[in-house]
C-alpha cells in the first residue's frame, strides 16, 4: 500500500482490533476501538489515528478530532461517496486540522474531488505516480462551487475580471 | 438564453479531454469495465442493446439554431442520422462508438453543449417548463434558477458519488408543466404575501419501482438561500441514503423511511449551518447577472388579433385543426407558442431526423426564433411566434412531418425507447405506441376525446413516465412473453397523482383493444367538459375494470 | 436443458457479437457456436480472457431453440439484439 499526495509527518501503522496496544509507535485504530479505549489511546505519547468505515460519521469523534493527527476514511467501493461528505464535515464544523487520508477503492478521477473536500493523502492498492496524481488534480482548471480547499470559484473569477461589453 | 463565458467553455473542453483520457485508459486496460462504467455514465454514455448510447444534455430543454444544426451534424456523422428526445429534455443518440465519443464531445463543446451528468449517481439535467419566458401565468422564468442550479451542481466535489441518480425540476408558475412533484427535488417559483418571489421546495418525488409524490420541505426559501437549501438536502441524502440496495437508494425511499417531518428537520438543521457559514449565499447581483441572459426577446407591438391568421384559419381546415391543439397563448399580444409534434402517427415518438433538425434550424431563423424547447413529453416548442406567421410556419412543418395536430391528444404518446433499444427493458414500447396511435388516427375522434395523455414504459424504471399518464402502460416480461399493464388516473401536473393498476395485463394485440375499451368507457360516462382524467377521478376504476375484465 | 449461445458487445464499437468458436467473435447469430449444456459454462469462462484483452464486454449465455438447423433465440430481447430495432428495419444487423 502506498501513500501519495502529502506524505505523513510520520509513519502510522494499522492496529487490528484484536491486537494489543504496542509499547510505542503511531497507530491507527478503528472507531469502535477508539470509543472503547479512548483514555488509553489519548494518553499515549505517540499520535493516534482513527479509521472510519464509510458508514461511520465523524460526528462520533466530536471534539476528539482535535486530538488526532490522522483520520483515515476507508472507502470499500469507488461508488460509495459518503467519504466526500465526511471529509467536508471534518474540515468544517468539526474543525479537524490533522492529516485526512482516504484509503481503499479510489480512482485517480476522484482525487480532485477528494482534494477539494479537504483530503490530504491517499492509500491506494496500486501506486499512482505522483505526476499522474498532479495531472488528475489539474484536469479541470475551474470550479463552480466553493469548497473546503478554498479554490477560487468561477463566480469569483468573473467578479475579478474586467466587465465584459 | 445562457451564453458560455470563457470559464464555462474551458470547463466543458477540459471535461471532454478528461473523458478522452478515460476512454484511452479503458481501451488500454488501465481501467476495468467496473471502474470505467461510473466514469462513462457521468458523461452520459450507456452500453445499450445494439450499441453505445450517448445522452446529450439540453439544460432546461433550450436550444439555439446553431446548437440544433450541430446536433443534426453529429447525428449524421457519428450516428444514424437521427436522435431521440427524452422525458428529461435531453437528446439520445443510439449508435455511438466508444473511440469516437471524445470527438463528439469536442464538437458539442464548440456549440456550448456537453454530456456531463446525464447519467450516473449525480445531479442530472435540470429540467424546466418548456413555456418558460412565454407563458402568461409565469411568475418568473424558471430557467434563471435552473442555470444557477446547473452550475452549482456541475462537477460538485461532494455530490458526484451519490447513492443514486438525482433529478431536479423547476416550474415558474402555479401550473406545473415540468412535473416537479415527481422529481427528487421539485422547485416551484412562488410569491409570498409580501409579493416577494421565493421557492417552494419538495423532496422525494419519483417514479420507477416505487413511485412517490414529493413532500414539501421548504414552503418559501428565499432566493439568496436556495443553493444553501439544496446543498442541505443533498448532504442529508449523500450521508443517509441507502447504498445497500440499488432499488432502495433514491431519496424518495429515505423520505418514506424516516418520514417527511424528520426529513424536513434534518434538512433545516443542515441548512441553518450552511446559511450561517455564508459560503453559498446567492447574491442579488449574481441572480440579476444570470437573469439577463434570459431577458425576453424584443417583442414587436402587435394587435392581439391577426388578420392573416384569421383568414388562413377560415380557408384551411388542416391549419385550423393545428391551431386548436398545438398553438398556445403567449403573454404578449399578437404572439403565440407553438408545439412542434414529434408524434406523427406511425413514427417513433420523440425521434427527430438530422434533416428535420436542420429544417427546424432554418425555420427558427426564418421566423425569428432564437430558441426551440424540448418538452418532457417529447415534443418541441417554438416559444415566440408572431400570430401572423403561424400559417406560413405550419405550411413548412407539414412536409417535414412535424405538423401533427395532436398535442395533448390521445396520439401524443410519451414513450421510452423500450426493448427495441434499451438494455434495461422487458418489453417493447414503441410498437405499442404506434399501434395505439394508428387505432385512434381519426383526427376528429382525437379532438373529440380531448386531452388524454398516454405514457408508455418498457420496464419498471419508468422512463416513459407511465405512473403519471392519464392512461399509463407498463410493459413487463410475463413468462417470456411481452405483457402490458394498464394504469389509470395518473397526472404529472400540479394536480399530481399516481396511476392505479387496473388489473391483469394484456398481450401486444390485446393492449390496443384494451386501451380502446378504456377510452370507450370514458366516452360513455363523461359529463360535459370532462377530460378523461376528470371522468376517471369522478367514477373511479370500477367501470373501467368491468369493461375490461367482467365476463 | 436448452442449448445456448454466448454473446457479448464489442468494447470499442459496442456491436453485438456472438462466440463462434473457431472464428472468434462474429456479428451474425447464424455463425455462432451452438453450445450444448456441458460446453456452455466453459465457453462463458473462456470469455473472461477476451474481456481481459479488451475485445468484448459483458459476455453472457442465452437460450436458443434449433429450428431448421438454425439457432433461434428463445427471448425476444435476444431476437432484437440479433436483428436490430423491430421498429426501424433500416437499422442494425437486419439492414446490413
Amino acid at each position: 500500500m502506498l501513500v501519495e499526495g502529502h506524505p505523513s509527518r510520520m509513519a502510522f501503522s494499522n492496529l487490528p482490533d484484536g491486537e494489543a496496544l504496542p509499547q510505542a509507535g503511531a497507530i491507527i485504530v478503528s472507531l469502535s476501538r477508539f470509543t472503547k479505549e479512548r483514555e488509553a489511546l489519548l494518553a499515549r505519547a505517540e499520535p493516534v489515528g482513527v479509521r472510519l468505515e464509510t458508514g461511520e460519521s465523524p460526528e462520533a469523534l466530536g471534539a476528539d478530532v482535535q486530538r488526532l493527527e490522522l483520520i483515515v476514511l476507508h472507502v470499500p467501493y469507488l461508488k460509495d461517496g459518503r467519504a466526500f461528505s465526511w471529509a467536508r464535515l471534518l474540515r468544517t464544523r468539526l474543525g479537524y486540522q490533522g492529516e485526512l487520508r482516504v484509503s481503499g477503492h479510489v480512482l485517480r478521477d476522484q482525487i480532485a474531488f477528494y482534494a477539494r473536500v479537504g483530503v490530504d493523502s491517499f492509500e491506494l492498492p496500486q501506486a499512482v505516480p505522483a505526476a499522474e496524481v498532479e495531472a488528475a488534480r489539474s484536469e479541470i482548471s475551474h470550479v463552480y462551487q466553493p469548497s473546503v480547499d478554498g479554490q477560487v470559484t468561477i463566480r469569483e473569477l468573473r467578479a475579478r475580471r474586467a466587465p465584459r461589453s | 438564453m445562457y451564453r458560455y463565458d470563457e470559464f464555462d467553455a474551458q470547463l466543458v473542453r477540459e471535461r471532454a479531454e478528461q473523458f478522452r483520457g478515460q476512454v484511452a485508459r479503458r481501451l488500454s486496460g488501465d481501467l476495468t469495465e467496473d471502474e470505467f462504467k461510473p466514469l462513462r455514465l457521468m458523461n452520459g454514455l450507456y452500453l445499450q442493446l445494439h450499441s453505445y448510447m450517448l445522452r446529450i444534455a439540453i439544460p432546461y430543454g433550450t436550444l439555439s439554431a446553431r446548437q440544433v444544426r450541430k446536433l443534426a451534424h453529429i447525428a449524421r456523422v457519428y450516428d444514424r442520422g437521427y436522435g431521440h428526445f427524452t422525458t428529461r429534455q435531453n437528446l439520445q443518440l443510439h449508435w455511438a462508438q466508444l473511440p469516437k465519443v471524445p470527438d463528439m464531445l469536442v464538437e458539442l463543446a464548440e456549440v456550448e453543449m456537453h454530456c456531463m451528468q446525464t447519467s450516473g449517481n449525480c445531479v442530472r439535467n435540470i429540467t424546466a417548463d418548456h413555456f418558460a419566458g412565454a407563458a402568461a401565468d409565469e411568475i418568473e422564468d424558471p430557467r434563471i434558477l435552473s442555470e444557477i442550479v446547473r452550475q452549482w451542481s456541475t462537477l460538485h466535489p461532494e455530490f458526484s458519488f451519490l447513492p443514486r441518480k438525482f433529478k431536479i425540476a423547476v416550474s415558474g408558475s402555479a401550473a406545473d408543466r415540468a412535473a416537479i412533484l415527481v422529481h427528487d427535488i421539485g422547485i416551484q417559483i412562488v410569491r409570498n404575501t409580501h409579493g416577494e418571489i421565493g421557492y417552494r421546495v419538495t423532496v422525494g418525488g419519483g417514479l420507477g419501482r416505487s413511485p412517490f409524490i414529493g413532500h414539501e420541505v421548504g414552503s418559501f426559501v428565499a432566493k439568496t438561500d436556495i443553493l444553501a437549501f439544496l446543498e442541505a438536502v443533498m448532504r442529508v441524502y449523500n450521508e443517509s441514503g441507502r447504498r445497500d440496495n440499488i432499488h432502495k437508494a433514491r431519496i424518495k425511499i429515505l423520505v418514506h423511511q424516516i418520514g417527511p417531518e424528520e426529513m424536513r428537520r434534518r434538512v433545516e438543521r443542515e441548512f441553518a449551518e450552511i446559511r450561517k457559514s455564508g459560503t453559498l449565499e446567492l447574491p442579488e447581483a449574481e441572480i440579476a447577472r444570470i437573469a439577463a441572459y434570459f431577458a425576453p426577446p424584443r417583442f414587436e407591438e402587435l394587435a392581439d388579433e391577426s388578420v392573416e391568421l384569421e383568414a388562413a384559419t377560415r380557408k384551411n381546415a388542416g391549419f385550423a385543426d393545428w391551431l386548436k391543439t398545438n398553438v398556445h397563448a403567449h403573454k404578449m399580444p399578437g404572439y403565440a407558442i407553438a408545439t412542434v409534434s414529434l408524434k406523427r402517427i406511425g413514427d417513433t415518438p420523440g425521434d427527430c431526423s438530422s434533416d428535420q433538425m436542420d429544417a427546424l434550424a432554418d425555420l427558427m431563423e426564418e421566423f425569428g426564433q432564437a430558441e426551440i424547447r424540448v418538452t418532457h413529453e417529447q415534443n418541441l416548442v417554438l416559444p415566440h411566434l408572431r400570430k401572423r406567421d403561424l400559417f406560413a410556419l405550419w405550411q413548412k412543418l407539414v412536409p417535414l412531418g412535424l405538423a401533427s395536430s395532436n398535442h395533448g391528444l390521445v396520439t401524443d404518446i410519451i414513450c421510452c425507447p423500450g426493448l427495441d433499444y434499451c438494455d434495461l427493458a422487458n418489453a417493447r414500447s414503441i410498437n405499442i405506441a404506434q399501434n395505439i396511435a394508428q387505432r385512434f388516427a381519426d383526427l376528429e375522434r382525437q379532438h373529440n376525446l380531448g386531452e388524454l395523455k398516454i405514457k408508455i414504459s418498457g420496464c419498471i424504471n419508468a422512463c416513459g413516465h407511465h405512473h403519471v399518464g392519464h392512461i399509463g402502460i407498463l410493459g413487463v416480461d410475463r413468462k417470456g412473453v411481452e405483457n402490458y399493464q394498464i394504469l389509470l388516473g395518473g397526472s404529472g401536473a400540479e394536480d399530481a397523482s399516481l396511476g392505479e393498476i387496473l388489473g391483469p395485463g394484456f398481450d401486444s394485440e390485446g393492449i390496443v383493444d384494451a386501451v380502446e375499451n378504456v377510452v370507450g368507457t370514458y366516452e360513455r360516462l363523461r359529463q360535459s367538459g370532462e377530460r378523461f382524467l376528470d371522468t376517471y377521478r369522478r367514477v373511479g376504476p370500477t367501470p373501467f375494470k368491468d369493461r375490461l375484465y367482467a365476463r | 436443458m436448452m442449448p445456448h449461445v454466448l454473446t457479448a458487445n464489442r468494447l470499442s464499437v459496442g456491436e453485438v457479437v456472438y462466440w463462434s468458436g473457431s472464428k472468434g467473435w462474429v456479428s451474425r447469430l447464424n455463425e455462432a457456436e451452438i453450445l450444448p449444456d456441458d460446453k456452455a459454462e466453459a465457453a462463458l469462462k473462456g470469455a473472461a480472457e477476451w474481456v481481459e484483452k479488451r475485445e468484448v464486454v459483458a459476455p453472457y449465455l442465452f437460450e436458443v431453440r434449433i429450428l431448421g438447423g438454425t439457432a433461434v433465440p428463445v427471448k425476444t430481447r435476444e431476437a432484437i439484439r440479433a436483428a436490430g430495432p423491430s421498429v426501424r428495419r433500416d437499422l442494425g444487423k437486419q439492414a446490413d
